[in-house]
């Protein structure tokens, strides 16, 4: 799981342009949306749901679904782990 | 100041290759809004309002720059002006132009430009607006700012938007389109629906028939996708143009409407703020979907059509009111004796248009 | 009669990147932006003047190119065959650059972005000044951003202003400023 908790902050950082951050920069249970997060918009909702799919195959339907897979790098590997098709 | 007035129009559209077409599909309650599977190759089908292309694509030009030279043609003929006089210009208003080739042509919106202007022998540079889904509003308030500059008699101002995979795609990535026809203002609404279409206006100076009194545009200043929670920009735009007109004074305001859940909800806050809740509210998405760089010339043209009718378009889509404020959506086909209305529309890049026209004749 | 407050200019190949550091450093939305609206990004921060982030309606920001944001589509239109991405999606608008500099100046007031088949002063200049007619718009950052090629750009700006002590705003002196 940290394996997996760790691509997935590398994969993160890329995806939504987070310039200079490292995964250790990134708490593994720190809201990602929010101002004390790493202060994530709807657009980057967006784009994490299309990370989802293109590394993992796995298809979200809407953004509302997206927010609470969202809550945290932590969350996010739980159900990458359970749903992933690749 | 001069009267800067509307002397010449058109529009193509599937519904039809007139004004007067449109205005009677738009009565008889039509839409040509469908479900395409697989249209451009595009995996999740999606509703839109599409043209005949075979039908309307001239012999060495594009499907869109056929569509914008006869839309710019028969407002031109409809106005008995020339084209080519050095007191007229053009100003063209579309997003996307050309894209679908992007991969294999020129398609800056400049080239398009360049071929309307040569297409009419015209000597002025043509203006692209190209403002998001506002641009056909900012490209009339734009064309009677240069009539207003003192050195042209006539602008010539077409907006147009086709469909192709790169839009479509665009707009499912960002869960923006609804699977239904789309329902603007309604408590059921899930998104938009796309359209494609070409209308044009010819503006000149005059005492009668439809004026553009004036427009305004504002930027929310809030962010580049989201409209602004409080409708900071579209009432800022509302409350410039109602300075020139009392709410008493309007038939309706047709609004963007695009069906999304954030927009309605925004331009009703702004309607609400603005005072206008007594004034009739309609938008056109539901007949014609979004055509996006078309969407200011082609909904204000119908708006004009209404109120010569004495007419409120009903608001199709729309049943149940779905936004926090009890603006007076119009849901069935409702009558007026004004002579006014004001065009809003909203956009990407938090840009808010709004345009206000009179009828000649009425009292200021 | 317009007069000209400020002129900046972005010369190719300048590292964006390190521009922003040096003159910003605190705005990661910088980072998402396409490079046309890096551009205007930093060169409104070249012409913002103190006091800074008060809304204001009085202030227009017109942007000008022949390109618009032709660039970015095509870095669109490569993900559009397996995965479309909705952040360089809402970037493929002419006017973003726009958003941008009116988001980050609170700049309530016009926006518009322009596209022309070349830079033509003439043409500038008078779609800039007719922006003032409105009665409301008492200054307009103004410029040509245009992108060719992430790393093959021109781009340059005006703060433009009714009745300022600078130079008069017009053809001649637009054209010296930009070319010497």
């Amino acid at each position: 799981m940290e394996q997996l908790i760790n691509e997935i902050k590398l994969k993160l950082i890329d995806a939504l342009n987070l310039d200079g951050m490292t995964p250790a920069d990134i708490d593994d249970h720190a809201p990602l949306f929010g101002d004390e997060g790493l202060g994530l918009d709807s657009i980057d909702v967006l784009e994490l749901i299309v990370l989802l799919e293109r590394n993992y195959g796995i298809r979200l339907a809407s953004p509302q679904e997206g927010k609470k897979v969202f809550q945290s790098v932590a969350v996010m590997a739980d159900y990458v782990a359970a749903n992933r098709t690749k | 100041m001069r009267k800067v007035v509307v002397i010449g129009e058109s529009i193509l559209s599937p519904l039809g290759a007139t004004p007067r077409e449109n205005f009677e599909a738009v009565c008889r309650g039509e839409s040509a809004l469908q479900r395409y599977e697989g249209m451009f190759g595009v995996k999740e089908p999606f509703v839109a309002s599409m043209m005949d292309r075979t039908a309307w694509t001239l012999p060495g030009k594009t499907f869109f720059d056929s569509i914008v030279f006869e839309a710019a043609r028969r407002a031109v003929e409809a106005a008995s002006i020339d084209p080519a006089s050095p007191r007229t210009a053009f100003v063209l208003s579309t997003i996307k132009g050309n894209i679908e080739f992007i991969d294999t042509q020129d398609v800056t919106l400049a080239a398009s430009a360049r071929r309307l202007g040569e297409a009419f022998h015209n000597p002025n540079p043509v203006v692209v607006v190209s403002n998001a889904c506002i641009s056909g509003l900012a490209a009339l308030l734009q064309g009677r700012r240069m009539l207003l500059g003192g050195v042209l008699d006539h602008v010539i101002v077409v907006g147009a938007e086709v469909q192709s995979r790169f839009i479509v795609t665009g707009f499912q990535s960002l869960k923006a389109l609804s699977e239904a026809p789309c329902k603007p203002f309604d408590a059921q609404r899930d998104g938009l629906n796309l359209g494609e279409a070409a209308a044009a206006v010819v503006l000149g100076f005059g005492e009668d028939g439809w004026e553009l009194v004036d427009g305004a545009v504002r930027n929310d200043a809030n962010h580049i996708s989201g409209p602004s929670r409080t409708g900071e920009g579209s009432y800022k735009a509302l409350r410039y143009v109602l300075q020139h007109a009392a709410p008493e004074e309007l038939a309706f305001v047709n609004v963007h409407g695009t069906s999304t859940l954030y927009n309605d909800e925004m331009e009703a806050i702004a309607i609400d703020r603005a005072g206008l809740l007594d004034v009739p509210v309609n938008a056109l998405k539901g007949v014609f979907g979004h055509t996006m760089g078309a969407a200011g010339v082609l909904e204000s043209i119908l708006s004009m059509r209404a109120v010569d009718a004495g007419i409120v378009l009903p608001t199709r889509g729309f049943s149940e009111l779905g936004v926090s404020r009890p603006v007076r959506v119009s849901a069935s086909m409702g009558t007026t004796d004004k002579k006014a209305f004001v065009k809003l529309l909203s956009g990407f890049g938090g840009v808010n248009g709004a345009l206000l026209f009179r009828k000649g004749g009425a009292a200021c | 009669m317009l007069t000209i407050r400020q002129f900046a200019s972005i010369p190719g190949g300048t590292d964006l990147t390190a521009l922003y550091r040096a003159t910003v450093g605190d705005y990661p939305k910088f980072f998402k932006m396409d490079t046309a609206c890096k551009l205007g990004f930093l060169l409104a921060e070249q012409l913002a003047e103190a006091p800074r982030f008060t809304p204001r309606e009085d202030r227009a920001v017109l942007m000008f190119s022949t390109c618009g944001c032709l660039c970015n589509d095509r870095h669109y239109e490569e993900t559009v065959r397996d995965f479309p991405s909705p952040a360089l999606f809402v970037y493929t608008l002419p006017n973003i650059i726009t958003g941008e500099i009116a988001i980050r100046n609170k700049y309530e007031g016009e926006t518009s972005a322009y596209v022309l088949e070349r830079f033509d002063p003439q043409a500038f200049v008078s779609l800039v000044e007719q922006a003032f007619q409105d009665g409301v718009t008492a200054s307009a950052l103004c410029g040509w951003v245009d992108c060719r090629a992430d790393d093959d750009y021109t781009a340059f700006a005006f703060l433009v202003e009714r009745d300022g002590n600078g130079t008069a705003f017009n053809k001649e002196t637009v054209y010296g400023t930009v070319n010497q």
